[in-house]
């Protein structure tokens, strides 16, 4: 193997993918990253991780996605992994009703964990199962209006609004960043960044505001 | 080898076994042949003395059968649904690349021993990751009753009795496993908090510069290592690897708490070159969750074994190792 320089880019946004457990998480991350689907993937345990860079106005931005594990019992664990979110992606299943009513209890998650400025993305997956459908896309609208939180619906199993979904949220996080809506977190600094265990949060490698 | 295998042979016959003899022998792989029996004597589900066995087997079978009717009809029930929901999302998504666990008949049966187990343990409940801790269970076990390869078996082709006993067994050694980590289950999961700390601490000390390497680039052990604790490495080890790690575990003193850490330790530290190449966080945490041990076989495990064993006897004595 031979030697490779980390990888450029312009931006690092950590994003986290969160929801109860069989919602189709980890087939969003996959389908995403890695343009996979796995009708049987095993469950996730504690969190995963993966990145994906696309390029916005001419920028390239590093996704760095996790994945985390639905069972209330991984919480207490998990909710460490929101700290330095600068995106969340809170998905439900539009065939499971009770999934879309814990949406309340996930947002209040976020609320009490992450950044304030996060982005949050309401996504109602698994539109493939068109004759399953039990959540209503109005309904879902317009408690993402309610509540601020960007609307979506996705099928990871058929790719439909997969990469628009991702790419809306990074397009977003985007601007507010570029409106330095993230006072918390630690843009234009490339070193010396608090020891949190999380990597750290929005890296601005070539636009750094010290220099 | 055939020593080895008379050796089990001779011990078997004994009418009353001397534990610690077998769990000498175990300690370095039980034959399949003598492992379904093996492990359930190790579990202590198993009485020594010869003649008891069979009369506590069918206590035991007879008592796992009347907590079945007893509970399993609460499945539906407001407080308990939520926790049958959890195992029937959780059974599907079971070890996808054996055939073995698609079946219905082999679903039903880990639904209904987690439910069970669940409902008896209100403290931890079912936690995502205990339905891969009874697999190896249910795979010797199923070694009992037939003799082809048994990824591929049907296991519907079994009759009724001896699946009702398959259960049962399953149950118990399931149980006996989980109450000496029940820790790792409960509110926050402290025992698992506790023991990722412990394997850093441990890995400084006999990995500086990996862990300097690690701490580079902001690799945090929770990160990586969670999953080796709740699912004790069945995420990241072959389920063949996985059986004769068993062997071990249940031949040590607390093999799946203390012991584990060490062959953690040892499975990381395996590592090391490897993952001393990777320059950043993504790629680490990329080769970390994916280690690449899909053609692991005993030896490999055995190595792990040994190192652990070193580390093990090293490090339990001393300050702040237990």
């Amino acid at each position: 193997m031979s030697f490779q320089g980390p990888e450029e880019y312009d931006y690092l946004f950590k994003i986290v993918l969160i929801g109860d457990s069989g919602v189709g998480k980890s087939n969003l991350l996959s389908r995403f990253t890695r343009n996979e689907f796995n009708l049987e993937s095993k469950s996730t345990i504690g969190v995963e991780f993966a990145t994906r860079s696309i390029v916005v106005e001419g920028k390239k931005l590093k996704a760095q996605i996790w994945d985390t594990a639905g069972q209330e019992r991984f919480r207490a664990i998990t909710s460490a992994y929101y700290r330095g979110a600068v995106g969340a992606m809170l998905v439900y299943d539009i065939a499971k009703h009770a999934t879309f009513e814990n949406i309340d209890r996930w947002l209040k998650e976020l609320r009490d964990h992450a950044d304030d400025n996060i982005v949050v993305l309401l996504v109602g997956n698994k539109t493939d199962l068109r004759h399953l459908r039990a959540v209503m896309s109005e309904d879902a609208a317009e408690y993402a209006d309610r509540n601020n939180l960007i609307f979506i619906e996705t099928s990871a199993l058929d790719s439909t609004n997969v990469e628009h979904a991702f790419q809306q949220c990074l397009n977003e996080v985007y601007k507010r960043v570029a409106d330095r809506h993230f006072s918390n977190v630690n843009i234009g600094q490339t070193t010396a960044l608090p020891t949190t265990n999380l990597q750290s949060t929005i890296l601005e490698k070539k636009f750094c505001c010290n220099s | 080898d055939k020593a080895k295998l008379d050796k089990f042979q001779s011990l078997m016959l004994t009418p009353s076994l001397d534990l610690d003899e077998l769990k000498k022998l175990s300690w370095s792989g039980v034959p399949s042949k003598f492992r379904p029996i093996v492990w359930k004597l190790l579990c202590g589900y198993l009485p020594a003395a010869q003649d008891r066995q069979g009369i506590i087997l069918d206590k035991k079978r007879q008592e796992y059968h009347n907590y079945l009717e007893q509970y399993y009809s609460t499945r539906h029930q407001e407080i308990h649904q939520e926790t049958h929901r959890q195992i029937q999302i959780d059974l599907p998504r079971m070890c996808p690349s054996i055939p073995l666990f698609q079946q219905e008949t082999v679903q039903q049966i880990f639904e209904r021993v987690l439910y069970i187990w669940a409902i008896r343990h209100p403290a931890s409940g079912y936690v995502q990751g205990m339905n891969d801790l009874m697999t190896p269970f249910f795979v010797v076990f199923l070694n009992e009753y037939i003799s082809s390869t048994i990824d591929t078996f049907k296991v519907d082709t079994l009759s009724r009795s001896d699946l009702q006993k398959l259960e049962a067994d399953c149950y118990w050694c399931l149980s006996k496993l989980l109450d000496g980590i029940q820790d790792n289950y409960t509110f926050a999961q402290p025992g698992i908090q506790t023991r990722i700390n412990q394997l850093k601490d441990l890995v400084s000390r006999i990995d500086a510069t990996l862990q300097r390497h690690l701490e580079q680039h902001r690799v945090e052990y929770i990160q990586f290592t969670f999953r080796w604790m709740n699912n004790l490495l069945m995420r990241e080890l072959p389920l063949r690897c996985i059986v004769r790690l068993w062997d071990t575990y249940l031949s040590e003193q607390d093999g799946f708490a203390s012991f584990h850490l060490y062959v953690c330790a040892a499975f990381l530290t395996k590592f090391s070159t490897q993952l001393q190449r990777e320059r950043d966080f993504h790629s680490l945490m990329m080769l970390l969750q994916n280690l690449p041990t899909q053609h692991w076989n005993d030896e490999e495990v055995t190595m792990i074994l040994a190192e652990a064993y070193k580390l093990k006897f090293s490090f339990s004595g001393a300050p702040r190792h237990f």
